[in-house]
């Protein structure tokens, strides 16, 4: 079954507006919240088993944990809402429908965390997105959900949105905050982590658009209720985004742990025009890809570990048999060698030599060894990256390598 | 640094083990203990970039490989940077940096001292895997007076755009484009343009920033070289002076090629200002080499000079006229010189009038560079000697003998005026170590050494007091001038049990420090 917890307001005539919001029960966990203990918050995030949704999967209650408490600095929150991971496109349907929402967990986490500056760094192709979280934002102010001292509570936030500039490493959470201080978009070495220090060497949270959408129904609902509904270890529902060669692709909100195969052919309607299933990249295009019988896998972070895959950002990208195997690995090369940053050797060069091996293939018959120094290269630069990035390019390019073999060597001499 | 931070612990790495200051880096204690882990990015001065990822080492209970430049040192750590994990990881890093490298060594100038070509020898020896199209960057770039960007041979270790940041503070270099195609460059039209753009020559650690004063001028592996203190300002940076030692059978046109900063903490950090680093034609150039004999009175030897003078002065002394002595010092001399002038002279004979010439004070920055134009005014203001105010009419006025050390007195005075006031002046002796406006007027001109020749020390404008010692030979006559003023003082005989222990520099040094409060509280 479908659940409507995300994704109730979707559909719902003028939803983005705030007086449409209100009517179907919005604030009001920002309310209960401003009467809380923050302390009592955060145990409620931490009880919830709310992983975060941007890829890593992080617990959120966990690194909330992380900001030291005591601090003369400011601190700062960050929604990241670059949502770069080809394959993704959530974040954008809760900031188009409900940006309220995202508002709401907002300003709870901020309230929890002692924050009085926070910022959406969005991605610049949501040019649109981000004028209609404009309006959300004044529609909150006027409301007094954001600015001085909200709904009498004491408590101040003020919320800026800031466009990226269409760069992949900027939704890596350091390459974002460098991003944000107006630099090129570099990740930084961690130790330390933003948590500690972030955005202007200050600590800073960083969650993903849907992490801080979920924030207000584990509030008013509670933990437990947050966690009946996905599974214990990982709590509550997920919005799938179901791309590729399906009948319905879209965005789709299931329960975490939902089996890929159901989300495949019960909610997207199967494969477009009886055409037959040839691989599926499960978890955004930096998870490693699954063949037709690796697909009966709940669709939680640890489930997909055990499969050799992972859940990303839970975007579902399925790849038809008609689709030639080389064109997927171009793809993804493609997009990895283009946003490697080119801090770090391993990513930049790595990434690129990868990419001119494929591209020699289309051009001429490949050489013999040349698979065996993808698989060598992509594992050169498999853990020694500075940020995630390498790691994000070279175990899809491994998988698909290695599992799809037979048919690239039809690009090689034999 | 308070103390109470200074907390050791143990660590072992490559089994060996080592007592460390806690919060040190890994890479940090490896090189205090000499373990070498081969690193591009990383140096000392800035904060870790992380970014070559040569560093890499394993860690006793950490799962990935870490990077030695960042990763703190922890009680009871056990490092390895030779396992084969490592190793491994090392090799295949050089292979991804040497992917899209020219590998253009042969007509490389930082081929010799590029840590990229040593790390190869060290840790690679591979067969080039890369069978692709190398990226085009620009190749020549002019990122300053003296420097030329290739960006083909650049690694992107970023020390460049650190340096700019961290110790100039003026950002000329930025990196442009992304991925692959990332490259170091200036922000159109706003070349590098302060005074410590050379040093950006020397962290580079491949062959990307060259300098245009040293490129194609010769190999550097023909080179020698010596430490020395740079006496252009007054800051006594520590400096390597670079030279050629000559080939056997054919000449080389000049003896030093470069100069660098040495690490000292206490004086200049890793660093040179650019007016120390190009300014180091004075050591060839222009050179007195000869003596030079105006009276045409067979004066063409050190030891008829000598003598020549000793009995010029001897008759003042013995008529009790040393009053028309004058004397003319400089900071370009060391504290050992200043000091047996003020034995011999100020004390010994009782001259009263001593000058000293420096040269006109210069701009100085905020960094290093100081106003003052030579190596040892502080020097020069503590060795106690009494002297008068710079004035061409007392200095001549009933004076029988001028002896001259350096010629900045031409910075105060134009030629014609001294002429005009020293030209009455029976014996006119210049010792200097170039040739000068003033060789025509002077009765003897006396070759003398630059500081790169010779031995002493100096003491500069925060009262350190610095040895130096000669990086090679004097030219052609040239001698020392404490020795000059060491053989005077024996030749006139006047405290012959003083002098004569005085055959090298170090027992003028001792007795200057007996002597004089300022030298003796000091090491």
């Amino acid at each position: 079954m479908e659940e409507k917890v995300l994704t109730k307001n979707f559909g719902v005539k003028n939803s983005h507006r705030i007086d449409v919001y209100l009517e179907r029960g919005g604030y009001q966990a920002v309310q209960k919240a401003l009467q809380m203990d923050p302390d009592k918050i955060l145990e409620e995030v931490k009880a919830a088993n709310l992983r975060g949704r941007g890829g890593a999967g992080f617990p959120a209650g966990v690194k909330l944990g992380f900001v030291p408490k005591e601090v003369e600095k400011p601190k700062y929150l960050c929604a990241n809402a670059d949502e770069g991971e080809p394959g993704t496109f959530k974040d954008r349907y809760i900031m188009t429908h409900d940006p309220h929402l995202l508002i709401e967990g907002m300003i709870i986490i901020s309230y929890c965390v002692g924050i009085h500056k926070a910022y959406v760094y969005i991605r610049g192709e949501y040019e649109h997105i981000a004028q209609q979280l404009e309006k959300a934002l004044s529609e909150a102010y006027d409301k007094n959900y954001l600015g001085q001292n909200i709904l009498n509570s004491g408590f101040d936030l003020d919320v800026f949105i800031h466009r990226g500039a269409g760069a992949y490493i900027c939704g890596e959470e350091t390459g974002l905050l460098e991003s944000l201080e107006g630099k090129r978009g570099y990740p930084r070495l961690k130790p330390p982590f933003p948590a500690a220090i972030g955005l202007f060497q200050c600590p800073t949270v960083i969650n993903n658009v849907e992490t801080l959408s979920n924030i207000p129904q584990v509030i008013l609902k509670g933990a437990q209720w947050f966690v009946n509904k996905g599974l214990p270890k990982d709590g509550g529902t997920r919005i799938f985004s179901v791309s590729g060669m399906v009948e319905k692709p879209g965005v789709y909100e299931c329960p975490v742990g939902t089996s890929l195969k159901d989300i495949i052919y019960e909610y997207a309607g199967g494969l477009k025009e009886g055409k037959k299933l040839k691989a599926v990249i499960p978890g955004g295009l930096s998870a490693p890809i699954l063949k037709p019988d690796e697909i009966d896998v709940p669709m939680d972070f640890d489930s997909l570990m055990e499969a050799g895959s992972m859940l990303g950002s839970a975007s579902v990208m399925v790849i038809d048999q008609e689709k030639p195997i080389l064109d997927v690995l171009r793809v993804i090369s493609d997009f990895y060698s283009h946003e490697s940053c080119g801090q770090c050797t391993p990513c930049r060069i790595g990434n690129s030599w990868i990419n001119k091996i494929i591209h020699r293939l289309y051009r001429e018959k490949g050489k013999k060894e040349d698979l065996d120094k993808i698989i060598r290269l992509a594992s050169n630069m498999k853990g020694k990256t500075l940020c995630p990035l390498g790691d994000a390019a070279a175990l899809p390019i491994l998988s698909l390598t290695q599992k799809f073999r037979e048919e690239l060597e039809t690009y090689t001499e034999s | 640094m308070s103390k109470e931070k200074t907390k050791m612990i143990h660590i072992q790495i490559d089994g060996k083990s080592l007592e460390v200051r806690e919060g040190t880096s890994v890479l940090e204690a490896a090189l205090q203990a000499g373990i070498e882990i081969p690193h591009l990015c990383y140096h000392p001065a800035f904060p870790s970039e992380g970014s070559c990822r040569m560093c890499l080492v394993e860690i006793e209970g950490r799962p990935d490989l870490e990077l030695a430049c960042s990763f703190p040192v922890k009680d009871g750590m056990k490092v390895s940077t030779q396992s084969e994990e490592v190793t491994k990881a090392r090799k295949n890093m050089l292979e991804f940096l040497l992917a899209e490298h020219p590998l253009d060594c042969p007509i490389c100038d930082k081929a010799g001292e590029c840590k990229l070509q040593d790390y190869y020898e060290q840790y690679g020896f591979f067969e080039s895997r890369f069978e692709e199209k190398k990226e085009k960057k620009e190749k020549k770039v002019e990122i300053g007076k003296t420097l030329l960007l290739d960006q083909e041979r650049c690694i992107l270790c970023t020390r460049c755009i650190r340096f700019l940041k961290e110790i100039t503070g003026t950002r000329e270099l930025g990196l442009f484009n992304r991925g692959v195609h990332t490259g170091v460059n200036i922000y159109e039209g706003n070349p590098v343009e302060n005074n410590y753009s050379g040093n950006l020559v020397d962290i580079c650690p491949v062959g990307a920033i060259t300098d245009k004063d040293f490129r194609f001028q010769t190999r550097n592996w023909f080179l020698g070289s010596g430490p020395s203190i740079c006496p252009l300002c007054g800051r006594g940076c520590n400096i390597d002076i670079e030279y050629h030692p000559g080939f056997p059978h054919f000449p080389v046109p000049k003896r030093v090629y470069r100069i660098g900063p040495r690490e000292n903490h206490r004086v200049n950090g890793y660093w040179i200002c650019d007016y120390g680093r190009y300014h180091y034609s004075y050591i060839d150039e222009d050179r007195q080499e000869q003596i030079v004999d105006n009276k045409k009175e067979k004066l063409d030897s050190w030891e008829r000079v000598l003598d020549f003078l000793k009995e010029r002065i001897k008759k003042l002394y013995y008529m009790n006229k040393t009053s028309r002595i004058a004397v003319l010092t400089s900071s370009w001399l060391s504290n050992e010189e200043l000091f047996l002038i003020r034995k011999i002279f100020q004390e010994d004979l009782n001259v009263e009038k001593i000058f000293l010439t420096d040269p006109l004070p210069g701009e100085e920055d905020n960094l290093l560079l100081t106003p003052e134009r030579s190596p040892n005014s502080k020097g020069a203001s503590q060795m106690g000697l009494n002297f008068k105010e710079l004035d061409l009419n007392k200095l001549a006025e009933r004076t029988e003998v001028l002896l001259m050390f350096g010629s900045h007195i031409t910075e105060h005075f134009a030629t014609a005026q001294t002429q005009e006031a020293i030209g009455g002046i029976e014996t006119k002796v210049l010792l200097n170590p170039h040739i000068s406006d003033l060789n025509s007027l002077m009765d003897v001109v006396l070759p003398t050494c630059v500081i790169a020749e010779k031995e002493g020390t100096l003491t500069n404008v925060k009262g350190l007091v610095q040895p130096f010692s000669p990086v090679f030979e004097a030219k052609g006559h040239c001698r020392p001038e404490w020795e000059v003023l060491v053989n005077l003082a024996k030749k006139l005989a006047l405290n012959f049990r003083y002098y004569s222990p005085f055959t090298s520099v170090k027992p003028i040094f001792k007795k200057m420090q007996k002597e004089i409060g300022f030298f003796g509280t000091k090491k």
